[in-house]
């Protein structure tokens, strides 16, 4: 208050002035001039309200500020574009052997530069099938010719792959294919190099190809032509060693049956359509332990693989089958696959033991009804399934089984209860294991039809031969890669796009760990080491994952800015309203003051002058 | 030589039974019937599933659900227990001494509890995780039973197991098929065939009472495992049969009891059994008082046929006895029938009528226990237990009087939310009207006061009343306590749910022993029966109302506020670069200039007498009116500018 009234004294004081001397200088108009220079008090007060509010605002948006943890959007970025832009490519080593050629023969000059003609035919090849997880363009190939005393390596050949001279001589190619594969796998195996030997026998006249268990092929025949073995050979590394002998319609990486964590729950169910009529069981400890459990180990690097089982009981299928005399059953057409799994009654359920993000595969053996026994599927040729069952991809399998004498039992008053042979069981497991292959992407026949003729391909006992696994392994280090890159460049995007949600330590860590493992299957794949790669890619993916659906990111993103808006416009809008007005209006007077005083400063100098 | 055989026989049957119990999983389905004193009938499924342990049958079953067997090994859970409940057990009429009643007789709404066998510091996580599970399973809101404030860890009030047991309850979800679907999934039959095809919907949600519940006992993780899992899957209904056919000499004072059917209770009859049950039976139950009342007109109780008081339509397979009743005036009987798989066989419907008009009184629990509040207001209130006796403990009394003073020994164990905040000193005893003081009635107690927003308050006490008293109240003041905006469920306004209070009476023990004879075969239900257990009631769930702000008012207040210290703020600030004395000659100087109203005026009345306006005065009114426009228009840009932003930072 004291300062207002003391104001007030020095703002009163220029009319007086200005009356005292009025006779001094008669052309002072009080209008347009003043005798005193303007005061700033009020000035700087205005404005020292204002700075202060200028210099609260930073302290205030620090106050309401949300946590944030910082997320490395640029590695994310150039992630992302390092897998859009180049997929992931491994390297390949293909070696090819010549056995019992004549080394003096025509065939010498163009041995020299074979090498050179497999590739040529190789990247022919290789235009078709450029997806991910392949070769493409990274490959060697080495080439030996094996006369039976001394060997000769030609072009660009690897000391690390040495061919054994004379390895051969001593085995009797009138064994079978499996041994000769078990042979092979004992002179070249243990490395990651594939081979192809080439064995001339001149005798028969057809070439036979067979491609093994383990990472290599042969073919075995009279050899003439040797452009025809080259190509044989470039298609067989291609087609079968690189991208796993698929059909060109088969399961491509997206489709691929592994959860967003790397795991994958393989649900075994026996469904009795109706217990009234009989009633299978199953010795399921026997078939985890002897059958699956080689299979489960073999597919470890692709997925984290566990299996569960359970019996249920009144199951029918969703659809009518018909019957048919001429085959003495009841007929179930291909067309009306869609309906026989019936989600109302088939309580085959998620499972409590898997994590929510889990790919859960079920395989179901049905058993049908008194009423609808014998049961089979019809191909769309009319011909009757061999294997009467049936995959729906992503799901899983199912496959249906007819109990012996069905007919006759038909009648019986009580229910048959019946344990499954291990006989039955080993046919079901089989047919399971040709549609886990299937939805895979994998072959499930056993040879292999290309242009240039057919291979044979010898079945592993666990299931998935090494080249298979090694070609789904890269598939898959490829596929979660790009997955890994897409999740982790949508929560870059989500996070730049909302100023306002809460980041928690957790989630960064699980970024900076995912880009860890995806630079450790990046590594890996240039080394070559596609299981390694997959495991890591997996891990970078399930990260990933859980760093997009982390339960804190959902609950915050709906704290909008409106809601600040209202809580704070209320206070600081008609506040800024009258601070802003009540700096301009003094900052204007202030001007129009001092115009006034110099004004009068200039008259009062002309007077003087 | 004969001792010896004995022996080796005993060992040799030992050894066959626990072959037995370890060997096979098993499934078997029973149902109960039992007429009730208010012509309203009982019906008891019972389903049980018994795995044997993993650790000599693996992990591979043929009947036992699967997610049930996930459920343990993944919490490693000892014991388990979640009920689902609509409607209340009405102990007067129905029932508090038996062992349906104390089992069965659940509080409304939703109740788990379960033991693990974890680390003392890992059973929180357990549970929580298990709610979660268990929500996703039934269909049911179990995960509320998650937060810290919803359960608690009873010390040994609550089934006398200590450490690991949590127990919480929902008072108010809502409980329908959703929940029964899932919970008829884990019976390798569902409702398709057996016993559970008689579950039709609309018939047992019409009911009084309704009770599904799943018990689950397993000694996997025990060092010896001898039983591995049991699971039992009860269902308790209590329906009203249509009392169609009276029968016409009995339509006098004494009215005949409603006869009943499967096919009129619940509208479907078993086909037969489920192919998969070990066995299958149906029991109709007498309580004692019913068969002695009824000894006067029936003379010979062995044969229910000739001139017995009711009628069945299946004459039963075997009768049961109960032997060592409680009730000394007459024994409960027991009659079974076995459902066999005949598809030729017609439908089983079992049937029952009554010949002569009967009354009788069910076996009451030894008080009578009712809680309710006190007290008005949105700020204090009480809770009050009211415990009265039965007939029941005026019996005893009677019996038990040698010299010393008699007791009856009550635990009580009452879980409060912590937005009720009971003031645990203010609780006072009254016997028969008079005020007792607690340490002669308060035999152990122990509290754990409620912490805001963590946890509730739990009390637990043994009280020792005299067994001659007719009434004991007692009362708990308490403060109703705030909640934060956001802590209100949906609905505030229907008021907060007190959880029941769980009442045993430990020094009872219920048990119905049947005499079982050679013929009849083993059932899970009887053998149930005969277990010993502790009588156990539950009282009513509370309904408090709290204060429920203005759910818009943080808003309200917000507004109002900044707007009040805004006015304050600018009203200060134009004090401060106010200008007195500059003002008042400004006003001086333009009161000699009209102002603008007096301008208006001025050309109002010139219109108004029809004379050509002139302007009052020589200065000319453009300047301020200049000055007022490109104030508007200042302000008009400000607004602008701001709309203009705040759309652009919102876009």
């Amino acid at each position: 208050m004291a300062e207002i009234s003391e104001t007030m004294g020095t703002e009163s004081s220029p009319p007086e002035e200005t009356t005292n001397e009025h006779s001094k200088s008669s052309n002072f108009d009080d209008k347009t001039m003043r005798k005193t220079k303007p005061g700033l008090k009020r000035l700087i007060l205005t404005l020292t309200v204002l700075f202060s509010f200028l210099l609260g605002l930073p302290w205030l948006l620090k106050s309401i500020e949300i946590y944030r943890s910082p997320l490395p959007f640029r590695d994310i970025d150039s992630l992302a574009t390092a897998i859009d832009s180049k997929p992931l490519v491994f390297p390949c080593r293909f070696h090819l052997v010549f056995v019992n050629f004549d080394h003096s023969s025509s065939i010498k000059p163009k041995v020299d530069n074979l090498g050179f003609l497999v590739s040529s035919y190789m990247s022919e090849y290789a235009v078709s099938n450029s997806y991910c997880g392949t070769c493409d363009g990274n490959y060697t190939v080495s080439v030996s010719l094996d006369t039976g005393d001394n060997c000769v390596e030609y072009e660009d050949a690897d000391k690390r792959i040495l061919w054994k001279c004379g390895a051969l001589s001593e085995f009797n190619f009138d064994q079978s294919d499996e041994a000769f594969d078990e042979y092979l796998q004992d002179t070249v195996g243990g490395s990651r190099v594939y081979t192809v030997v080439v064995v001339n026998t001149d005798q028969g006249d057809r070439l036979r190809a067979v491609v093994g268990k383990y990472r290599h092929a042969w073919v075995v025949g009279r050899v003439g032509e040797m452009n025809l073995v080259a190509e044989m050979a470039a298609e067989m590394f291609v087609k079968v060693f690189v991208s796993g002998a698929k059909d060109e319609g088969s399961i491509q990486g997206e489709f691929m049956p592994v959860g967003a964590d790397g795991k994958i729950v393989l649900s075994f169910n026996l469904l009795n359509a109706d217990p009234r009529d009989w009633v299978y069981d199953w010795d399921f400890k026997e078939v985890d332990e002897k059958l699956l459990a080689p299979t489960l180990e073999a597919l470890a690097p692709i997925a984290n693989i566990s299996v569960e089982s359970q019996v249920l009981y009144h199951t029918p299928k969703s659809s009518y089958s018909y019957w048919d005399d001429e085959q003495e059953s009841h007929i179930f057409s291909t067309k009306d696959l869609p309906f026989f799994v019936n989600s109302n009654e088939w309580h085959l359920d998620t499972s409590i033991a898997a994590g929510g993000r889990s790919k859960i595969l079920q395989f179901v053996v049905y058993v049908p009804s008194a009423n609808e026994c014998p049961l089979r599927l019809q191909l769309p040729t009319g011909e009757i399934s061999v294997t009467n069952g049936f995959i729906s991809p992503t799901w899983g399998g199912v496959v249906v089984f007819n109990p012996p004498n069905c007919l006759e039992n038909a009648n019986s008053m009580h229910p048959l209860r019946r344990k499954l042979s291990s006989q039955e069981l080993n046919q079901i497991f089989e047919v399971f294991m040709g549609q886990l292959r299937q939805l895979f992407g994998l072959k499930s026949t056993g040879f292999y039809k290309g242009s240039s003729g057919t291979s044979v391909l010898l079945a592993s006992e666990r299931g998935f031969t090494e080249w298979e696994l090694d070609a789904l392994a890269r598939q898959h280090a490829c596929y979660n890669l790009q997955q890994c890159g897409t999740t982790l460049g949508s929560l870059s995007r989500l996070v730049q796009s909302l100023p306002r949600m809460i980041i928690k330590d957790e989630i960064g860590k699980q970024v900076k760990f995912s880009l860890e493992a995806a630079k450790l299957a990046q590594h890996n794949a240039s080394q070559g080491i596609c299981d390694a790669s997959a495991v890591s890619s997996r891990h970078a993916r399930s990260l990933a994952e859980d760093a997009f659906f982390h339960p804190s990111v959902m609950s915050i993103s709906y704290y909008s800015f409106e809601h600040m808006f209202a809580v704070y416009s209320p206070f600081f809008l008609p506040l800024s309203l009258h601070v802003i007005l009540a700096v301009v209006r003094e900052i204007k007077r202030y001007k129009q003051e001092s115009r006034k005083y110099a004004a009068w400063e200039a008259l009062r100098k002309q007077h003087s002058d | 030589m004969s001792r010896f055989l004995s022996i080796s026989i005993l060992l040799l049957f030992v050894l066959h039974v626990s072959s037995e119990s370890a060997g096979e999983e098993e499934f078997t389905e029973e149902l109960l019937f039992r007429p009730l004193p208010d012509r309203k009938v009982l019906s008891h499924f019972h389903f049980e599933s018994r795995a044997p342990p993993t650790n000599s049958y693996g992990h591979h079953h043929r009947l036992f659900p699967k997610a049930i067997y996930q459920l343990v090994h993944k919490y490693r859970i000892k014991q388990m227990e979640l009920s689902f409940t609509q409607g209340r057990w009405n102990y007067d009429s129905w029932g508090g001494f038996d062992p349906i009643a104390s089992s069965n007789a659940k509080p409304p709404g939703v109740e788990l509890w379960a033991v693990f066998g974890v680390p003392p510091d890992q059973v929180d996580a357990s549970w929580k995780n298990l709610t979660h599970t268990l929500s996703g399973l039934f269909c049911a809101s179990i995960n509320f039973l998650e937060s810290s404030t919803a359960y608690s860890a009873p010390d040994w009030s609550f089934r006398s197991l200590s450490g690991n047991l949590r127990y919480g309850s929902l008072p108010r979800e809502a409980v329908c098929t959703e929940n029964l679907t899932p919970w008829l999934k884990l019976l390798p039959c569902r409702d398709k065939s057996g016993l559970s095809s008689l579950m039709n919907r609309p018939s047992i949600y019409s009911g009084f009472y309704h009770s599904q519940r799943l018990h689950l006992t397993s000694d996997e993780f025990d060092p010896v495992a001898l039983h591995g899992i049991m699971l039992e899957q009860t269902l308790t209904i209590v329906l009203q049969p249509d009392s169609l056919e009276t029968h016409p000499s009995f339509s006098g004072s004494r009215k005949l009891q409603p006869s009943w059917s499967m096919s009129s209770l619940f509208g479907k009859t078993v086909d037969g059994k489920c192919a998969l049950a070990k066995s299958s039976n149906v029991y109709v139950q007498l309580e004692g008082s019913l068969v002695y009342n009824m000894k006067n007109t029936w003379n010979s109780i062995d044969s229910y046929e000739g001139d017995s008081n009711f009628g069945f339509t299946v004459s039963p397979d075997r009768m049961m006895k109960e032997i060592n009743s409680i009730d000394k005036e007459g024994y409960s009987i027991l009659y079974g029938f076995s459902i066999n798989n005949d598809h030729s066989s017609k439908p089983f419907d079992l049937g029952f009528w009554w010949k002569l008009p009967v009354t009788w009184s069910c076996v009451k629990a030894p008080l009578r226990v009712s809680r309710f509040l006190m007290g008005s207001g949105n700020e204090k209130g009480a809770i009050a237990l009211s415990l009265q006796s039965t007939e029941w403990s005026q019996s005893l009394l009677k019996a038990d009087n040698n010299g010393e003073k008699c007791n009856l020994r009550v635990d009580v164990f009452q879980l409060v939310p912590w937005y009720i905040k009971v003031y645990y000193h203010t609780t006072k005893i009254y016997v028969d009207g008079a005020s007792q003081s607690l340490g002669d009635i308060i035999e152990k107690m122990s509290v754990s006061p409620s912490e805001d927003k963590v946890s509730p308050g739990v009390m637990e006490m043994i009280l020792r009343l005299p067994c001659d008293m007719k009434s004991a109240s007692l009362t708990l003041e308490f403060d109703k306590g705030f909640l934060h905006i956001d802590e209100y469920p949906p609905d505030a306004n229907q008021g907060f749910d007190i959880p029941s209070a769980i009442i045993s009476y430990p020094d009872f023990q219920t048990r119905l022993q049947y005499k079982l004879d050679t013929t009849s075969i083993k059932s899970p239900m009887v053998s149930k029966m005969q277990e010993r257990r502790t009588i156990l009631s539950y009282t009513e769930v509370l309904l408090v109302p709290l204060t429920t702000p203005d759910f818009s008012m943080p808003y309200n207040v917000i507004t109002i506020t900044c707007t009040v210290f805004a006015l304050y703020f600018g009203s200060l600030l134009n004090a401060l670069r106010r200008r007195v004395g500059e003002e008042e000659r400004l006003r001086k100087s333009k009161d000699k200039s009209t102002g603008k109203l007096r301008l208006l005026l001025s050309k109002l009345s010139a219109k108004l007498r029809g004379k050509p306006w002139e302007p009052p005065s020589s200065t000319p009114p453009s300047s301020s009116s200049k000055f007022i426009s490109t104030k508007v228009v200042i302000k008009i840009i400000l607004i602008a500018a701001i709309a203009f932003g705040w759309q652009y930072y919102d876009g």
